[in-house]
C-alpha cells in the first residue's frame, strides 16, 4: 500500500533514503544535545576541562621537565673557566665561586678548576659530577651543531654514518632479505662533506623507504618524527618504537573513553525500555543506530583529526583511524546491546577496550621493526606520520579486514535492535546466540553469515600470527596450525549452533548435516576469496607462510597442477567435514557441540600440520 | 481500521498469544480486557509493528502492522513510557514530530494544543522533574504528533491518582470523536464508560468479545434479589433493621425461583417483601468467563 501519511511526501526509493538520512542526523543531533552517553552537559564539561589541564600538565612536563630539578646541583666554578658556560646553561646545575671551605663543608657538590673536577664522595656528589660530564657532551654537541650550521659541517663531523638494519637470517625479522645490505652502510660518505646532506641520502637512512623496498626502518634513532635527521655518531639510537608508542598511544586511548560514553548510551536506551518510543515512530532501527553512532563517531575522527594535525599527520593518519574507530564502536554498540547492567557494561567495555586495543596497538608499535605491524591500521598512521609512503595495497590490507568486521558487528547488532530482544534480560550467550540466529533462515543463509564471520576469523588469524611470530619457529607453528583451527571452526559453527537453539532446523542428522555442508563451502569460497597475506607479503614470515599453506595458496610454481588442484579441494572436503561434525554435535545440544568442535579441531589440526609439514616442507 | 487474524506469538516454549482474532471499526473504542499475562500488551505491540507474530496478521488503518508507513497514521501509547529525563515536554515533542516529519510550525501548533487541552504547563521544566501524571500526559502528547487515524493505548491511565486518571479517560473520550481507538485496561469501570465494543483475554487467547450488552446476554446473568419478613433456606438477614421489622434477602436467578421464595415466606409466617434485578458489570462478566475459562 502506498498511500502517504498524514505528513511527509517523500516517495520512492531515493526519497525513503533522504528521509531516512534526514533523521538519522536528526537523532544524532538530539543524541548530542541531549546527553552524551547518559551524561549532563554540565558534566561533560567538566570532564573535557580535566582531561585538558590533565593533557596541557603532561605536556608542560614533558617539554619543560618537572621544576623539582632545577638548581639542585651547586658546582663552583670560575667565571674564565672554559666549564662555566656548560655548567651555566644546564638547568639543574647552579653556578657558585670555586670555594674549597664550602666544597669541604659540602655547600657545593662538585668544584672546578683550571687542573681538576673533584666532587664530593657522596651520593649526590657522584650524581652531580655524572651530570656535569652531560652537560659538557652537550654543550659540545651544541657547538658542534652551531659549527656545521655555519657551513663548517666536515670540520665539526668528520665522520658520517649511514646506517641500515638488515636482518640477521633468522625466523623473525624480515625473513626473505637478501642479507646484501650487510656492508652497505659503510660510512663512505664520510668524507665528500660540507654539502650538509650526510646521512640522508641512504636507502632507509632517513626513515622514508617505501612498501616497495620492503619495511625499511628509520636508520637514525626514532627521533625523524621531531626533526632529527642527522647521520652523526652521536645521533645513533638504539630500534626503540618509542616514537611509534606515543603516537599509538595518543591516538587509541581517546576511543577508549568515548565508547564508554556511546555504550552507555545505548545501554540507556535499554533502561526502562525508553529506546521503545523511538523505535515507535516511522524510522528504522538502522537508522536510529546510525543516529546513535553519528556523535561518537564524528568526535572519534574530530580528536584523530586534531591529533594528526597537532603530530603533522595527513589523511592517511585520519583515514586509516576509521576503520579503528568504527570497530570500536561496533563492538561497544553489541556490548551496549548485550550488557544487562552498568556492571555488565564495564566488564564487557574492558574486554572490548583490551581486545581492540590489543589488536591495534601492539602491532602499531612495531611499525619499523617487522612487517606483521601492517595487521594493524594504526601502522598506517604511524607510518604516515614518520613519513614513510602508504602504498594503497597495503592500507587496504590494514584497513578492510577492520572495516567489513565492524559492518558485520554493526549487522549483527542491528539485528538485536528491536523489541524483542532490546529489552529482554537475557544472559549474554542467549542474546549472541540471537543476534547470530537472526539472519538465519535455512541452508544458504547459514553459508552466508559464515561469509560474513570471515573477517573476524581473519582478524583473530592475523592476531595469532602477530602474537606467535616471536616464538621459535618449533614452538610457534603447531601453537599456531591449532589457533588457527580453532578460530576457523569456530567461525564455521557457531551460527549453525544459534540456529539449532533458536529452532531454525530441525535437530535431524540430515539437517546438520545440510548447514554444515553449508557452512563450509561458503568458509572455503569467502577464504580463497580473501587469500590472506599475499596481498602484502606476510610471506617474509614463517607464521604468515603457514597461514597461507593451510589456506592451499601460495604453494609457488614448483607444485604439479594435480597437486595444485588436489590442494586447492582439499580445503573444501576439510571445511566441509569439520563443519558437519560440529553441526552433529550443534544438533544434539551444546555439550555435545563442545564436543563435536573439540572433533573439528583435531582433525583440522591434523589436516594443517599434514598440509605444512609433509607437504611444504 | 484495525483488523487482526489468529494472530499468535510464541516466546520459546510460551505462547502468549493463541490465534487472536478481532476487528476495530471506524470511529469505534473498542476495549481488551484481561489479567496480568493475559497477552494484551503482547497483542497490542504486534498491531504497532514493534513485535513480529509468529503466525497470522494484523492490519491497521489498511497497512500491514509492519508496514513502516503504518505508523504514520498510528498513535501507540505504550504501557511504560519512560521519557528521557534531560529533555523539556516541548522539545521531547519536537524531536518525535520530526520523526513523523511534521512541518515544524504545525508541529508547535499542534503540540501547544495538546498540551493546552491537557493542562500540562510545565512545559520548559525537564521531564525527570514533572510528576508522573505529567509524564503520563505528555506521553499521550507524543502520541499524537502525528495526527494519528488510530490510536493504540497500553493502559492509558494505571497508576495514576483518581483526578489524572479521570482527566486522562475524559481525554480519550474526547479523542474517540474523530479517531478509531484500541486500548486497555485493567480497570473494567473504565472500559464500561468508554468502549463500544470490548474483547476479554485470558490465556493468551480471546474468550468473549463483542459489545458490553452482548457479552453480558453470553456470560452474565440477571440475578433477582427478594427481600422477605422472615427466614427462609439460603437467606440472610439484611444489617441495619430492627428486631420489630426484620428484612431477609435471598438471590436467585430466575423468576420460577423467586415464586419458591415466596411461598417458603408465606408458609413461614411472613411475606415478600420487595423484589429487585441486578444487571451484571463488566466486572461480573469477566469473573464469570474467568471461572468459566478456568474450570
Amino acid at each position: 500500500m502506498t498511500a502517504p501519511g498524514p505528513e511527509g511526501g517523500d516517495r520512492g526509493r531515493a526519497g525513503e533514503l533522504v528521509r531516512q538520512a534526514r533523521h538519522a542526523l536528526r537523532i544524532a543531533r538530539w543524541e548530542a544535545l541531549s546527553g552524551v552517553g547518559g551524561l549532563d552537559r554540565r558534566t561533560l564539561l567538566s570532564a573535557l576541562v580535566a582531561v585538558l589541564a590533565i593533557a596541557g600538565v603532561g605536556a608542560a612536563v614533558a617539554v619543560a621537565g618537572t621544576p623539582q630539578d632545577a638548581n639542585v646541583y651547586r658546582v663552583g666554578v670560575a667565571h674564565d673557566s672554559p666549564y662555566y658556560e656548560p655548567v651555566r646553561q644546564d638547568p639543574t646545575l647552579a653556578v657558585r665561586d670555586p670555594d674549597y671551605d664550602d666544597f669541604a663543608d659540602r655547600k657545593l657538590e662538585v668544584i672546578i678548576t683550571r687542573e681538576t673536577i673533584q666532587a664530593n664522595d657522596t651520593r649526590k656528589g657522584r650524581a652531580a659530577a655524572a651530570e656535569v660530564k652531560s652537560a659538557v657532551r652537550r654543550y659540545n654537541e651544541r657547538l658542534m651543531e652551531a659549527e656545521a650550521e655555519r657551513g663548517n659541517e666536515t670540520a665539526a663531523f668528520p665522520v658520517s654514518v649511514d646506517l641500515r638494519y638488515v636482518d640477521r637470517g633468522g625466523s623473525g625479522l624480515g625473513g626473505t632479505g637478501d642479507g646484501s645490505g650487510g656492508g652497505d652502510g659503510d660510512g663512505d660518505g664520510g668524507g665528500d662533506g660540507g654539502d650538509g646532506s650526510s646521512g640522508s641520502g641512504g636507502a632507509g637512512g632517513d626513515g622514508r623507504a617505501t612498501d616497495g623496498g620492503g619495511f625499511g626502518l628509520p636508520s637514525i634513532g626514532a627521533e625523524t618524527l621531531f626533526g632529527s635527521s642527522g647521520g652523526r655518531p652521536s645521533d645513533i639510537r638504539p630500534p626503540f618504537p618509542f616514537v611509534s608508542l606515543v603516537l599509538a598511544f595518543a591516538f587509541v586511548v581517546p576511543m577508549n573513553f568515548v565508547i564508554q560514553a556511546y555504550a552507555s548510551s545505548i545501554l540507556g536506551e535499554r533502561t526502562n525500555r525508553r529506546g521503545e518510543l523511538t523505535l515507535i515512530a516511522p524510522v528504522s532501527p538502522a537508522t536510529i543506530v546510525a543516529g546513535k553512532t553519528l556523535p561518537y563517531f564524528g568526535a572519534m575522527i574530530g580528536i584523530a583529526t586534531l591529533t594528526a594535525l597537532a603530530l603533522g599527520g595527513g589523511i592517511v593518519s585520519v583515514a586509516a583511524v576509521v576503520p579503528i574507530a568504527l570497530l570500536f564502536l561496533s563492538a561497544a554498540f553489541v556490548g551496549g546491546l548485550l550488557a544487562r547492567s552498568h556492571k555488565e557494561l564495564t566488564f564487557v567495555l574492558v574486554t572490548v577496550s583490551v581486545s581492540v586495543t590489543a589488536y591495534v596497538f601492539v602491532p602499531a608499535v612495531f611499525t619499523n621493526v617487522t612487517p606483521i605491524a601492517v595487521i594493524s591500521p594504526l601502522t598506517m598512521v604511524v607510518r604516515d606520520l614518520e613519513g614513510v609512503a602508504v602504498s594503497a595495497p597495503t592500507f587496504l590490507f590494514s584497513t578492510v579486514p577492520m572495516l567489513v568486521a565492524s559492518g558485520v558487528l554493526f549487522y549483527l547488532g542491528g539485528g538485536l535492535y528491536r523489541e524483542e530482544d532490546l529489552f529482554a534480560r537475557k544472559p549474554i550467550p542467549e542474546k549472541i546466540l540471537d543476534a547470530l540466529a537472526a539472519p538465519i533462515r535455512g541452508p544458504t543463509s547459514v553459508g552466508a553469515v559464515t561469509v560474513l564471520l570471515i573477517p573476524f576469523v581473519l582478524l583473530a588469524e592475523l592476531l595469532a600470527v602477530a602474537v606467535l611470530f616471536v616464538l621459535p619457529l618449533s614452538l610457534s607453528l603447531p601453537l599456531l596450525l591449532s589457533a588457527l583451527a580453532t578460530v576457523e571452526e569456530v567461525g564455521k559453527s557457531v551460527h549453525v549452533l544459534a540456529g539449532f537453539e533458536r529452532a531454525r532446523f530441525d535437530r535431524s542428522l540430515r539437517s546438520a548435516a545440510v548447514v554444515g555442508a553449508a557452512s563450509g563451502t561458503g568458509f572455503f569460497i569467502a577464504e580463497k576469496v580473501v587469500v590472506v597475506g599475499q596481498v602484502v607479503g606476510l610471506e617474509q614470515l614463517d607464521a604468515g607462510r603457514a597461514l597461507q599453506r593451510t589456506a592451499g595458496t601460495g604453494l609457488g610454481e614448483s607444485a604439479s597442477p594435480i597437486v595444485l588442484l588436489g590442494l586447492l579441494l582439499a580445503p573444501l572436503f576439510l571445511h566441509v567435514v569439520t563443519a558437519v561434525v560440529s553441526a552433529v554435535g550443534a544438533s544434539r545440544g551444546r555439550r555435545a557441540y563442545v564436543l563435536g568442535l573439540a572433533g573439528a579441531v583435531v582433525v583440522h589440526t591434523l589436516y594443517n600440520l599434514t598440509v605444512v609439514i609433509t607437504l611444504v616442507r | 481500521m484495525i483488523e487482526a487474524v489468529d494472530l499468535r506469538k510464541e516466546y520459546a516454549d510460551v505462547v502468549a498469544v493463541e490465534g487472536s482474532t478481532f476487528s476495530v471499526e471506524p470511529g469505534e473504542i473498542f476495549g481488551l480486557v484481561g489479567p496480568n499475562g493475559a497477552g494484551k500488551t503482547t497483542t497490542l505491540k504486534m498491531l504497532a509493528g514493534l513485535i513480529e507474530p509468529t503466525a497470522g496478521r494484523a492490519t491497521v488503518a489498511g497497512y500491514d502492522s509492519q508496514d513502516r508507513e503504518m505508523r504514520r497514521r498510528l498513535g501507540f501509547l505504550p504501557e511504560d513510557s519512560p521519557l528521557y529525563a534531560d529533555m523539556t515536554a516541548t522539545s521531547y515533542l519536537r524531536f518525535f514530530a520530526d520523526l513523523y516529519d511534521v512541518p515544524r510550525d504545525v508541529a508547535d501548533e499542534r503540540i501547544d494544543r495538546t498540551l493546552d487541552r491537557l493542562d500540562l504547563d510545565a512545559r520548559d521544566r525537564p521531564l525527570g522533574n514533572v510528576s508522573k501524571g505529567m509524564k503520563r500526559k505528555v506521553a499521550i502528547a507524543r502520541s499524537l504528533v502525528n495526527d494519528p487515524d488510530v490510536l493504540v493505548y497500553d493502559e492509558p491511565a494505571s497508576g495514576l491518582d483518581p483526578l489524572t486518571t479521570n482527566a486522562i479517560v475524559e481525554f480519550v473520550e474526547e479523542l474517540s470523536a474523530r479517531r478509531t481507538v484500541l486500548f486497555s485496561a485493567h480497570d473494567l469501570h473504565q472500559v464500561e464508560r468508554l468502549c463500544d465494543r470490548v474483547a476479554i483475554m485470558l490465556d493468551g487467547r480471546i474468550v468473549a468479545q463483542g459489545t458490553i450488552e452482548e457479552i453480558r446476554a453470553d456470560h452474565g446473568t440477571v440475578e433477582y434479589r427478594v427481600d422477605t419478613s422472615v427466614q427462609v433456606d439460603g437467606a440472610e438477614r439484611v444489617d441495619g433493621t430492627d428486631a420489630s421489622g426484620e428484612r431477609y434477602r435471598t438471590t436467585v436467578e430466575d423468576m420460577a425461583a423467586v415464586e419458591d421464595v415466596r411461598t417458603a415466606a408465606q408458609e413461614a409466617g411472613g411475606e415478600l417483601l420487595d423484589v429487585r434485578t441486578r444487571e451484571p458489570s463488566l466486572e461480573d462478566v469477566f469473573l464469570a468467563v474467568a471461572e468459566g475459562s478456568n474450570a
